[in-house]
């Protein structure tokens, strides 16, 4: 891969093959009963889950090879659940076996026993050329103009080349290459000139094929080649040498490299990437100068770059495999360089000797820094370091953290596809909007509010990405089969005759206009019959010639992946087909067959298929005002619920469980699909939308005592401490092992355990001892004690080893168990945005009660509707109050109810048919008079979620405690027990009041309130110091103490004052800067 | 131990909380006890002393679970 020279030898090194293991412990350890190591054990150790990257490395000295070396570079993260993953194919039974869920979904990474996902990030779509209109783009040069051609080009193994295609406004073309986050600009016919060993008169044939007519473009074209011959070079070999002359410096490349092999370099490395042949290069700039010229004209439309037809996403593995190929040829020029360096030292001194013996490289590959640091660095911050940025636009916040609080967060991670952290600076509204195109790929409700709106998207429940390439090396073979022509045709000539056939960035040839239509087709059923092995997952795309100015018209083909599919049935054949994001917009696509018309080709697998899985559990959606959709996607989120099933065998830094969740009465038909009963989320409350007592209003509500008291929403967070003793004593060569020792006086005391570890189940409160540690050395001991706002219990404490199983007794990990059953300023929400706050929790006995016999265990406050408009909560109550009553669950699906079968008649019929009134509501008896209400009450069943944020978390209260050491003032900060300030808005509101005193009180009694003397004579605050006399100093004890101004020398003039305590602050720091600060009290 | 009223309670002999008494077993005061830790694939009990390599003796496990204390546990239900 790279080369280099020294003593006018040439040495070359590459890469043979490369291979990674599957994650074992280190060679030699013997003491285990398996070598794997499973994903579990990293996540308790809090180690990263990595195997070994094998390499074969051969080296050649003057093109005679001298040697071949296998051997592995390092380590590299293992996406769980991948074919690399120990976890691969096993069944849910063997998945519990090794401590994970029963449907482990794996796609994430374990770094320092983090879960850690690489988020999907949206692209340009590679190999396409986009026409782009972009204003900045005349800022570029003079004769600039604001149309282009931008294509993304890819490799097979992700290497990625940009280039821009600009037209200029004197009807040339140039074109922009980048190479190492530089640009560099050169005309078209340069480039073509260098491809291709064709006469001028060939050039142009191809160049205004099916353009002939347009006598401004003929024009142009001849004068492109005119152009050319200002460069006085003849043939494509002088074009060759010119090109690699001028590129020499910046490619870097070993000296004894011609000019013309480094300009092959160029054209190889960096122009159009995806193509090899240099012929299919030029014929593919042709057809971008053609189109270029349409956009400049206004024959064709500029190509949205915000809108998915557009745009692919850039995928874990494929980042993954970029960044991993950038860090091989860093240490391979790594190693070259050790090479030379070794070589230029001992030939000098023995000319006999041959350096690159096997030992010798060895030793020089062994000195080389591996791979694994940068590999598990991108994943453990998310920041990339990378020479030539990979095509990306972004090189920070590429990995998150896969929090597990509930199954719906957990899975979000999975389905999020971000724009790219560019565009939220950006201050248009452009990139956020919701394009029609997009539907059924990424879901429209699924979006934050707030800065990361339309940014932040979530694919559709039934989006997929392609992952894997197919095989289409027959596809140019099956095309001629159906009638097409080469690329080179000399038929093909004139306007609007000929489509152009481009399969993934290769024109393969061209189509006749009137047999295009009947190609596509047949290419279409033989995707979806998979017959001649055409992809299933093929993008077929027309685009007819309309005589208006649309997108580039031709037959398109993708088969290539990272690109976002779903399924739609085809009505044709009647079975499910997989349709890109490029064909769809050209696709006619009923959601119901009542809606299907002659057009119409295709139908939607279900109503609900531009729901993401966040968007659809929410039940009856389609009742709900949209926003109050959205804001359920975002509460879904952030819900309490059954994190995992491996609780056990977990230690994520904080998880959340609720103790007694419920399978929901009322669910729509995703809940099952996604099994979400396996992780659920909240319990089925009776809720009675009654203003009751004033305490609901505001969206408060008041919840039932004694439902609290038989289990609602009880919950509890479990928070893991990893404690690694060596890190605390910051000295590895101290030895320091958990313990006791014995004849310590505090031993006696300890209520750690012999091994110096709290014992299970214990409770800790602020503090009490946590653990102690003991040096082996000198047996000195040390006690932690327990710091924490909350009483916490045990749950569980485990000792971890070092992965070769020798690790020694100082690293452990503590679970800890915090209670956190609802208490009043908990938050609470129903599935539909309705969130609320408990702000009293009444004695039954206080509660309304219904003539059953029933009592409400939430009391909402009725308000809350109006505005809102959540008519699906409603539907909600009155569906799971019969659902409750005839003991079934009921179907919540959105778009299942319509005007003619409203769901309002359906729901209240089965309560009539129970025995409750139809509208469901009741009448209740006032808990604390007995009397009958007077309004009927409706009272029915609604899921209730338990949000994450409480009280508990957030309360900030402080009468007196710590101040800051310069200023004398009290802290900020809940941790630190600091207190809240009372900031300049906060004063500007007391003083218009002309509250004064309380403003005195806050701002001095109750902060740094002081006394201070200060010298009336000289007006100073810092001469006067405290003396004692001389003669009470030295034989009395009982000294008189005066103060003193040692300017005025001496201490008649005294004067106690009150001030702040950083007044004396600022006058001390003014008179460090030559500042004197005089007082004049009066 | 003596802040927190309804925390752990010590052993009537005077002992040191913590460890789980084995029988037979006779305490060297001032010696370093081993303790009884659970293997977190084999369940297997070991014994671990403050010097030995945290590792199960039967499998090679390297995740040990501390025991759940014999003593009696008893929290005020106020």
């Amino acid at each position: 891969m790279e080369s280099m020279v020294c003593n006018n030898r040439r040495l070359s090194i590459s890469f043979v093959s490369a291979s990674v293991d599957k994650p074992k412990v280190d060679e030699g350890v013997r003491n285990c009963r398996t070598i794997e190591i499973y994903p579990s054990e990293c996540r308790q150790r809090g180690v990263t889950y990595q195997a070994k990257l094998q390499a074969t490395i051969t080296y050649s000295l003057d093109g005679v090879k001298q040697g071949t070396v296998t051997r592995s570079i390092g380590s590299i993260p293992i996406m769980v659940k991948s074919v690399s993953c120990n976890l691969h194919g096993l069944s849910p039974k063997q998945l519990i076996e090794k401590q994970e869920e029963a449907e482990e979904m794996g796609g994430y990474f374990i770094i320092n026993g983090n879960e850690k996902v690489i988020r999907m990030l949206v692209m340009q779509r590679r190999n396409y050329p986009v026409a782009i209109v972009r204003g900045t783009w005349k800022k570029r040069g003079p004769h600039y103009s604001e149309f282009g051609i931008s294509i993304r080009s890819m490799t097979k193994d992700q290497t990625t080349a940009s280039m821009v295609l600009h037209y200029l406004n004197n009807g040339t073309v140039m074109v922009c290459i980048y190479h190492r986050k530089e640009m560099f600009y050169l005309p078209v016919v340069l480039l073509i000139k260098a491809l291709v060993p064709l006469s001028d008169r060939e050039i142009y044939a191809e160049l205004i094929r099916t353009m002939e007519d347009d006598t401004y473009f003929t024009g142009c074209m001849q004068n492109l080649l005119r152009q050319a011959r200002g460069y006085k070079l003849a043939s494509q070999k002088d074009f060759l040498r010119f090109l690699g002359e001028k590129f020499r410096v910046k490619l870097n490349r070993a000296e004894w490299y011609t000019d013309i092999e480094i300009a092959r370099f160029l054209l190889k490395h960096k122009v159009l990437i995806h193509l090899e042949a240099n012929e299919d290069k030029f014929r593919l700039i042709c057809f971008m100068v053609r189109k270029v010229f349409s956009l400049a004209m206004g024959k064709c439309m500029p190509d949205n770059a915000d809108s998915v037809q557009n745009q692919e996403v850039l995928l874990p593995g494929h980042l993954i495999q970029m960044v991993l190929k950038e860090k091989m040829q860093l240490w391979l020029l790594t190693l070259s360089r050790l090479i030379t360096k070794k070589f230029a030292t001992t030939s000098s001194t023995s000319s006999y000797r041959n350096p690159l013996n096997l030992m010798e490289v060895q030793n020089c590959m062994s000195r080389v820094s591996d791979v694994s640091q940068g590999m598990s660095y991108l994943l453990a911050t998310g920041n990339l370091v990378s020479s030539t940025g990979l095509g990306l636009m972004q090189f920070s916040g590429l990995a998150i953290i896969a929090d597990k609080l509930n199954f719906l967060r957990y899975v979000s991670h999975f389905r999020c596809v971000h724009r790219g952290a560019f565009f939220a600076q950006m201050r248009t509204t452009e990139v956020r909007k919701l394009l029609p195109e997009s539907s059924g790929f990424l879901c429209p409700v699924h979006t934050p509010d707030g800065s990361p709106c339309g940014l932040m998207n979530h694919m559709s429940y039934l989006c997929e990405v392609v992952t894997h390439p197919f095989s289409v090396d027959h596809f140019p073979a099956l095309l001629y089969k159906l009638g097409m022509l080469p690329p080179n045709s000399k038929d093909v000539r004139g306007a609007e005759q000929f489509y152009p056939v481009l399969f993934d960035g290769l024109l393969v040839g061209w189509f006749p206009v009137n047999e295009a239509a009947a190609v596509a087709n047949r290419l279409r059923l033989k995707k979806v019959r998979g017959e001649d092995t055409v992809p299933e997952n093929l993008e077929v795309c027309l685009l007819e010639y309309t005589g208006k100015a649309t997108q580039y018209p031709g037959l398109y083909l993708l088969s290539q992946e990272a690109r976002m599919v779903r399924p739609v049935v085809n009505l044709t054949t009647g079975t499910v087909e997989m349709i890109g994001t490029f064909e769809q917009v050209y696709m006619d696509i009923c959601i119901i067959p009542e809606e299907a018309h002659d057009q119409t080709t295709h139908q939607e697998l279900t109503q609900h298929s531009t729901l993401s899985a966040v968007a659809s559990m929410t039940p009856f959606s389609d009742f709900n005002q949209s926003p109050r959709n959205m804001y359920q996607c975002q509460m879904g989120k952030q819900t309490m619920g059954t994190p995992c099933q491996a609780l056990a065998y977990r230690a994520d830094h904080k998880l959340y469980r609720v103790q007694t969740p419920q399978a929901s009465l009322v669910r729509p038909h995703m809940y099952d699909y996604y099994k979400m009963d396996n992780y659920p989320t909240g319990t089925n409350a009776v809720i009675a939308v009654i203003s009751y007592t004033g305490y609901d209003m505001e969206d408060a509500m008041i919840l039932n005592k004694g439902s609290l008291e038989r289990g609602f929403a009880h919950s509890s967070v479990y928070h893991t401490e990893l404690i690694d003793l060596s890190k605390k004593v910051g000295d590895r060569s101290v030895n320091v092992v958990f313990g006791v020792n014995h004849k310590d006086a505090r031993t006696e005391k300890l209520t750690v355990g012999e091994d110096g570890l709290p014992s299970i189940g214990q409770r800790l409160v602020d503090g009490d001892d946590y653990y102690s540690y003991v040096n082996t050395d000198t047996g000195e001991m040390s006690i932690v004690k327990f710091k924490s706002l909350e009483t916490a219990f045990v749950e569980c404490v485990r000792v971890l080893s070092d992965s070769a199983g020798k690790g020694r007794f100082n690293r452990v990990s503590i679970l800890l168990r915090v209670n956190r059953n609802p208490i009043i300023g908990d938050k609470f929400a129903s599935r539909h945005g309705q969130k609320g706050v408990c702000s009293q929790m009444w004695p039954m006995e206080s509660i309304p009660f219904t003539d059953g016999g029933m009592y409400p265990d939430i009391l909402f406050n009725p308000h809350g509707f109006p505005s809102r408009m959540t008519i699906g909560m409603m539907i909600e109550s009155m569906a799971g109050k019969s659902a409750a009553l005839q003991g079934h669950v009921y179907d919540a699906t959105p778009f299942t109810f319509t005007e003619d079968q409203p769901a309002v008649e359906h729901f209240g019929e089965l309560l009539r048919k129970a025995g409750f009134n139809f509208h469901g509501t009741e009448t209740l008896y006032s808990g604390v008079s007995g009397l009958q209400l007077e309004a009927e009450i409706f009272i029915g069943i609604v899921y209730y979620q338990r949000l994450r944020h409480m009280v508990s978390d957030k309360f900030q209260v402080r009468t007196t405690g710590p101040v800051d050491q310069i200023t004398q003032q009290p802290i900020k900060g809940r941790k630190r027990a600091g207190g809240i300030r009372l900031g300049e808005m906060e004063r500007d509101a007391l003083l218009a009041q002309g509250c004064i005193m309380l403003l005195h009180d806050r701002l001095l009694t109750n902060s740094d309130y002081s006394q201070a003397y200060i010298c009336e004579k000289c007006g100073s605050l810092l001469s006067p110091v405290l003396l004692s006399s001389a003669l009470s100093s030295t034989h009395n004890r009982y000294s008189k103490k005066y103060w003193f101004c040692t300017s005025c020398k001496t201490g008649d003039h005294m004067c106690l004052v009150d001030i702040p305590f950083v007044y004396r602050y600022l006058v001390n720091e003014l008179a460090a800067m030559n500042i004197k600060t005089i007082l004049s009290v009066k | 131990m003596s802040e927190t009223p309804n925390s752990m309670m010590s052993t009537p002999s005077g002992r040191t909380p913590g460890r789980t008494p084995r029988p037979g077993e006779v305490p060297v005061p001032g010696q370093p006890k081993a303790m009884v830790y659970i293997c977190g694939e084999c369940h297997q009990e070991n014994e671990i002393r403050a010097r030995d390599p945290i590792r199960c003796r039967e499998c090679g496990c390297r995740i040990m679970y501390k025991k759940r204390t014999k003593r009696m546990v008893v929290f005020d239900a106020r």
